[in-house]
């Protein structure tokens, strides 16, 4: 097996696996639970990102997204969590 | 060789990623799942991006997968920390066992 | 291989949009568009364009999730009453429009065509020029910032004072 392959099924694994955090972002039950679908939604697709920058031979290119990507995604996480810290309402 | 080293990092890391996913799905409540997350994904991305490291070998790409990496190994505990506090200072309880499932 | 992954992160894309229009919770609606956002910024990456890939994830991603969240802050988050009936015009319009883009849609080259009008129009110009001419490695970063440089600034000078304003009236005391 080359490793454009096996790149190929590790992203079509980790595609099937964003599915489960999409189900906590649309269902919840609570919207902690979709922050962290959030989270896990950024992580996921920078390693995505990043292994589809290996399968195109590209990863040099890929990477500095990949970077911007994982960056984006903490401070998405923090601000969701700091809107509960500074008094926003729940419920 | 390289190959078989890629191979056997990238099948760790989807099965840690795999761990995580599975907990996100079935754990009872917010804090475990939480748990699921921080724990499990920290590994299996950490095995995904040194499998990637392992195949671009000594270029200037692997350092800065390697700081992808130290990035998410700093930002993904930290970030389900501070989603976990919040939840906690909003009021959301933790699951307990039910009382009537003992013995 | 490639189309396989776009037409699953389309297919992501509906179910979020959709989610998102149909929350009730206005602060869930703006954590569906984050996830929106970076499921965008995927799908540009996949069919290689990286650079509006990066715009989408700074953008889509990280400052309208910010953004939404700290208007979200200083709001409610309650949306507003639930919406009347159906008013048929506004349906009739969107349906036209949509069809009417999806009958011209086979006019569009295709994806990657070098044959196309933008392909040999200026494009090989820029592709050809850059390197000789500016040293830079990214095309798209060259025509940004060295071909068309004032206009950047001059849209920077924009972006700075808008976002300056929001903040002056947004940190003023009540």
């Amino acid at each position: 097996m080359t490793p454009g392959t096996l790149f190929l099924v590790a992203v079509l694994g980790l595609m099937a696996l964003v599915l489960v955090y999409l189900y906590r972002v649309l269902e919840g039950p609570t919207v902690f639970d979709r922050i962290l679908g959030l989270s896990g939604f950024g992580t996921k697709t920078t390693i995505v990102l990043l292994l589809a920058g290996a399968m195109y031979e590209r990863l040099d290119m890929f990477v500095d997204l990949a970077l911007a990507y994982a960056l984006l995604s903490f401070v998405g996480s923090l601000a969701a969590a700091r809107y509960f810290e500074r008094g926003g309402q729940h419920r | 060789m390289t190959e078989i080293v890629v191979a056997v990092l990238l099948g760790g890391g989807l099965f840690f990623h795999a761990v995580a996913a599975l907990g996100v799905i079935r754990m009872p409540d917010f804090y475990t799942r939480l748990h699921a997350v921080s724990k499990a994904e920290t590994l299996g991305v950490m095995l995904t991006l040194a499998a990637l490291m392992v195949w671009s070998g000594f270029t200037l790409t692997t350092v800065k997968v390697g700081f992808v990496a130290i990035f998410l190994l700093i930002a993904n505990p930290t970030s389900t920390h501070a989603i976990g506090r919040a939840a906690m200072r909003t009021g959301v309880k933790p699951w307990l066992r039910p009382p009537d499932t003992t013995e | 291989m490639s189309d396989a992954l776009v037409a699953v992160l389309l297919g992501l894309l509906l179910i979020l949009a959709v989610g998102a229009v149909r929350a009730a919770d206005l602060l869930v609606a703006a954590i569906t568009l984050g996830v929106y956002g970076f499921v965008m910024a995927l799908t540009w990456a996949a069919i290689g364009a990286v650079d509006v890939s990066f715009t989408e994830t700074v953008v889509g991603a990280g400052a309208t999730t910010v953004f939404f969240l700290a208007a979200l802050l200083r709001t409610s988050r309650r949306r507003s009453a639930a919406p009347g009936r159906l008013r048929l015009g506004a349906l009739l319009l969107v349906t036209a429009v949509g069809t009417l883009l999806v009958v011209t849609l086979h006019a569009l080259p295709p994806l990657g065509d070098l044959a196309a009008a933008p392909s040999v129009h200026v494009s090989p110009r820029y592709l050809e020029g850059t390197r000789p001419e500016t040293g830079t490695p990214n095309a798209v970063t060259a025509v940004v910032a060295d071909y068309r440089g004032y206009d950047t600034l001059m849209e920077t000078v924009v972006i700075f004072t808008a976002g300056l304003a929001g903040w002056l009236l947004l940190t003023r005391e009540p």
